[in-house]
């Protein structure tokens, strides 16, 4: 039977393989290869200024982050409070190297590839160290073990001489096959490859979520009895979760390590744990795409508020910065609006406004 | 032969024995029931087995496997599944994930596999894909494939809490009051299920219920409990005509 390989009406499969596809349509497939093309497009077509461009990469960094948070905390339902503390292991582990070598060894510049993919093992090796809990506790108590381990990393590097106490750690500029990389590429270049970096990921966990490693993360957050019952050792399954997200945090803290040229103690505090949390709930928790959301959205509310606050501030004359004060409590009021209102957070109203389109003209 | 021995099984729960002494030979191929007033016992019998609890004495033995103090992760390996009381599905999943979930043992690639997702794992999932189908064809359930699990009717989410189970590829099937709550019409369709388990599938059956007409109908073997004491045992013919069994369960007319 012919099918329109752009506009699909129904299900037309006539093999399993044929259902196991990320794309149903070409036309999915062609708005995803055109959206990726647009992002790495668009550096090119138009200047940027360096500090817009660091918002960017600050984000997709985030992305990085809450793409691993989202696995065990929206996938595998076992929240996380010290998700901040994996992006400092991921960092710390390219600073360390920094300490051994110096900041401009030629480890640092040209094995950095190696350098934040080791992050992200050595943040998976964490994961499952901090999952081991999970084995016995649930809910609450294995949130607060999280915490625990959030407030044992800042203590232990706030109290290391090795890691100069919690003060900046420089990282030296790396360098790639054009040569180093200078002071003005610096961002366009860090932007080039998280932007790839995130390609990948985010395939690798798609991929994922369509085979037995993905599905016993459901399994455990839905009915660890019933995973159980189905083959699945419930706690084991939640170590692997955690070392699933360590690894992802810990790519994102190398990538953080470089791009901030250094790593200091106060990137990695208990404020950025929640503030990733608050992305995942916020891009909505259990969703792919929900991490990419997230992160944006949070970075879009703090620049609002940042300008709403000087305008405010030009209008009531008002000296002191208003958004210090602003910003934690349109902070608290989103996350408080959306686990109201929105629990399933912007990836619900991306998932309405996609339906709608495809669609229309019908409702249904 | 022997599939599965129970033999002198007793749980105690602090002072109080929830199972005492239970002696149990279940033979392949056959649907034993188990049987018994409330609280008499048979679901821990079945935890037991399951691995959910483990006995304070006494063991638990399939084929050559001892099942006494396995985890019910373990147990499932073996080829023991078991469809719940209290449905214990994955609610906020469709039904086919239900069931393509519980066939975790079965698939063998790796996680690198499964993160590029090209050849083996892809494979098995369609293959997967295709055992699931067939169990979906089996229980009836192709109305519902692609529905979420908490939004579908009682009598038909028992039904899939059967077909998971038996997407695990048993050979022993514990089914804990598989008919409860269900309707006439709902009870024939399981039954006919089961029966067909027993013909088709070849799968050992064991079945815990609380309707005596259903039971004395399509069991080979019974096994009545009562304060965690098994008080008769045999076909169901012996067990109608058992004195203490009557007294215990059945009752007079």
């Amino acid at each position: 039977m012919a099918t329109n390989r752009w506009l699909a009406t129904g299900n037309f499969f006539s093999s399993y393989r044929e259902e196991q596809r990320i794309f149903f349509t070409a036309l999915d497939r062609s708005a995803l290869l055109a959206a990726v093309c647009l992002l790495a497009l668009w550096p090119l077509l138009v200047t940027i200024d360096s500090k817009f461009m660091l918002v960017i990469d600050t984000i997709l960094v985030a992305v990085v982050a809450v793409l691993g948070l989202n696995l065990v905390t929206g996938f595998a339902g076992l929240i996380s409070i010290g998700h901040a503390a994996f992006v400092g292991i991921g960092a710390y582990t390219v600073a360390s190297f920094a300490r051994l070598l110096g900041e401009n060894h030629v480890v640092l510049t040209h094995a950095w590839p190696l350098l934040i993919l080791l992050g992200g093992l050595v943040g998976a090796a964490f994961g499952a160290l901090v999952g081991l809990p999970a084995m016995r506790l649930k809910h609450l108590y294995l949130a607060i073990a999280t915490l625990s381990f959030q407030m044992i990393f800042q203590w232990v590097i706030n109290f290391m001489d090795f890691f100069n106490q919690g003060q900046t750690i420089a990282i030296g500029r790396v360098a790639w096959p054009g040569g180093t990389v200078t002071r003005g590429q610096h961002y366009l270049f860090w932007y080039y490859i998280i932007l790839t970096v995130i390609v990948v990921l985010a395939f690798a966990v798609r991929n994922l979520l369509r085979t037995r490693y993905g599905r016993c993360l459901i399994a455990v957050r839905d009915n660890d009895r019933a995973a159980d019952a189905m083959g699945m050792h419930p706690g084991l399954t939640k170590v692997y979760a955690f070392a699933l997200a360590g690894f992802f945090a810990g790519v994102a803290g190398g990538l953080q390590a470089y791009l901030y040229r250094g790593v200091g103690i106060e990137s990695f505090t208990l404020h950025h744990s929640i503030n990733y949390l608050a992305m995942a709930i916020v891009g909505g928790l259990g969703t792919l795409h929900g991490a990419f959301w997230g992160p944006a959205a949070i970075k879009a509310l703090d620049l609002l508020v940042e300008s709403f606050s000087s305008w405010v501030g030009e209008i009531l004359t008002i000296s002191g910065n208003l958004a210090t004060a602003f910003k934690p409590l349109s902070f608290g009021l989103v996350i408080v609006l959306f686990l109201m209102f929105e629990p399933r957070g912007v990836a619900n109203w991306w998932r309405i406004a996609r339906s709608y389109v495809k669609q229309w003209p019908f409702r249904y | 032969m022997t599939q599965l021995l129970v033999s002198e099984v007793t749980l105690t729960f602090g002072g109080l024995n929830a199972l005492t002494q239970v002696d149990m030979t279940i033979a392949p191929g056959i649907i034993t029931s188990v049987i018994g007033p409330n609280g008499a016992g048979k679901t821990s019998l079945l935890n037991c087995i399951s691995g959910f609890y483990h006995p304070t004495s006494g063991t638990i033995a399939y084929g050559d496997h001892d099942l006494t103090q396995a985890p019910p992760h373990r147990v499932s390996t073996v080829g023991i599944a078991r469809a719940f009381q209290n449905l214990e599905l994955f609610r906020g999943l469709s039904v086919l994930d239900n069931l393509l979930l519980a066939r975790h043992r079965h698939l063998d690639y790796s996680l690198w596999h499964a993160v590029v997702f090209l050849g083996k794992a892809s494979q098995r999932e369609a293959e997967n894909r295709h055992y699931v189908e067939k169990v979906i064809d089996f229980m009836e359930l192709e109305p519902y494939r692609k529905s979420i699990v908490g939004n579908l009717s009682y009598g038909v989410q028992k039904r899939v809490e059967m077909a998971r189970a038996l997407t695990l590829a048993p050979q022993l099937l514990l089914l804990d009051e598989p008919m409860a709550g269900m309707n006439i019409e709902e009870k024939e369709d399981i039954v006919r299920f089961i029966l067909d388990l027993k013909k088709e599938w070849s799968v050992t059956i064991v079945l815990v219920e609380h309707d005596l007409g259903v039971v004395m109908d399509i069991s080979d073997a019974v096994y009545v409990l009562d304060f965690g004491q098994v008080i008769g045992a045999g076909s169901p013919a012996e067990i109608a005509v058992n004195r203490k069994v009557i007294d215990a369960y059945i009752g007079e007319e």
